[in-house]
C-alpha cells in the first residue's frame, strides 16, 4: 500500500485531501506546516508528499528545497496543492524541484488520476 | 468577470467570488443577499482583507463537494494575506456577514443562506479562527465595508424592494453557476 504525506496547516483541506486518497486505498499521515513534515518524512519514507504553498514556519517551496537536499528523497513526487496560479511561483516551485502543480480547488478524480501517474500505476 | 474593482483610490467593491487584501490603508465593501463574506484580520501586522462567496446548489449526496468551494474561498483569502501581505495565520481573526434569506421566503434549515452560515460557522472553528464579530441571518441585505488595515467593519442593513429583487436575480444565477476547478501541471 503506497503511503501519503499531506502537508496543509488547513485541517479541513487536509480532510478533503485524505478522504480522496483513502477512497483510492492509500495510507495517509497529515503533517500541518512544511517543518513538521521535514520531520516526519525520513521516519515514513512516503511515496508520495502533497504539500500546500503558503504555511506558517516552513512554505510549500522550502519544503521541497530541503527534501531534495537530502540524499534520501531525490526523486520522491511531490506535488505541490495551492491556491496561488502565477507562472513566476510554478516556475520556482519546478526550479525547487516538484513534480507537479496543482491548482484548487481539485476535482476529486483529476487527483486521483495525477497521484495514480506520478505513482506510476 | 472582475470579482474586484478599485471605485477610487483606496476605495474597493467586491463581488461574487472575489478575494481582496491590503497592508495599505483602503476599504473595500461588498452587498449580501444570501451569500457570505468574511473578513480576515492580522491585528500585529496590520493586514486584513475579505472574500465574498455563495455555495453553488446541492443536491442531498454532494454536500462535501459543494463545500470545497467554500473552503477555496477562505483558502485564497488565508493565502493572499499571507503570501502578499506576511499575515500569520495563527494570529488571524474573523469577522462573518450574510447568509440573509433574500430568496427563500421558509427559513428552513435546508435554505441556501442556512446551508452558507453552517459552512463558514464549522470551517472556522475547525481552523481554529477566532469569530470577534458578526451578523447573519435574518431576512435583509446587507452593505459591509471592512478598512483592511484597521480592521474595522461596518454593516448597514438594507432596505427597498429594488435592492431586494436585484439580488435575487444574482444570487440565483451564482447559485447555479457551474464550479470551476483548477488546472494541472506536471513538469
Amino acid at each position: 500500500m503506497s503511503h501519503v504525506l499531506i502537508v496543509d496547516d488547513s485541517r479541513t483541506i487536509r480532510m478533503q485531501v485524505r478522504t480522496v486518497l483513502e477512497q483510492e486505498g492509500l495510507q495517509v499521515t497529515e503533517a500541518a506546516d512544511g517543518k513538521i513534515a521535514l520531520g516526519l518524512a525520513p521516519g515514513l519514507n512516503p511515496d508520495l508528499i502533497i504539500t500546500d504553498l503558503n504555511m506558517p514556519e516552513m512554505d510549500g517551496i522550502s519544503l521541497v528545497r530541503a527534501l531534495r537536499g537530502n540524499a534520501s528523497f531525490p526523486r520522491i513526487p511531490i506535488l505541490i496543492l495551492t491556491t496561488v496560479t502565477d507562472q513566476e511561483m510554478k516556475d520556482k516551485g519546478r526550479a525547487a524541484g516538484a513534480t507537479g502543480w496543482l491548482c484548487k480547488p481539485f476535482k476529486p478524480d483529476q487527483l486521483k488520476i495525477v497521484i495514480q501517474k506520478v505513482l506510476g500505476k | 468577470m472582475n470579482h474586484v474593482v478599485e471605485t477610487s483610490p483606496g476605495e474597493f467593491s467586491l463581488y461574487v467570488g472575489g478575494v481582496f487584501a491590503s497592508r495599505t490603508p483602503a476599504n473595500v465593501r461588498t452587498i449580501l443577499g444570501s451569500c457570505i463574506a468574511v473578513c480576515l484580520y492580522d491585528p500585529v501586522a496590520r493586514v486584513g482583507g475579505m472574500n465574498h462567496f455563495l455555495l453553488p446548489a446541492a443536491k442531498d449526496d454532494d454536500g462535501f463537494e459543494v463545500a470545497r468551494f467554500g473552503v477555496h474561498a477562505m483558502d485564497s483569502l488565508i493565502g493572499e494575506l499571507m503570501m502578499r501581505h506576511k499575515a500569520d495565520r495563527r494570529r488571524l481573526v474573523a469577522k462573518v456577514f450574510g447568509g440573509g434569506h433574500v430568496l427563500d421566503t421558509a427559513h428552513s434549515t435546508d435554505s441556501v443562506p442556512e446551508r452558507n452560515i453552517r459552512f463558514i460557522r464549522d470551517f472556522l472553528r475547525d481552523e481554529e479562527i477566532p469569530v470577534v464579530a458578526e451578523d447573519l441571518g435574518g431576512t435583509w441585505p446587507r452593505l459591509v465595508i471592512f478598512h483592511c488595515t484597521e480592521g474595522r467593519a461596518r454593516v448597514k442593513r438594507m432596505t427597498g424592494t429594488r435592492v431586494v429583487d436585484a439580488l435575487r436575480v444574482r444570487d440565483t444565477s451564482a447559485a447555479k453557476e457551474t464550479p470551476q476547478y483548477g488546472s494541472v501541471d506536471l513538469f
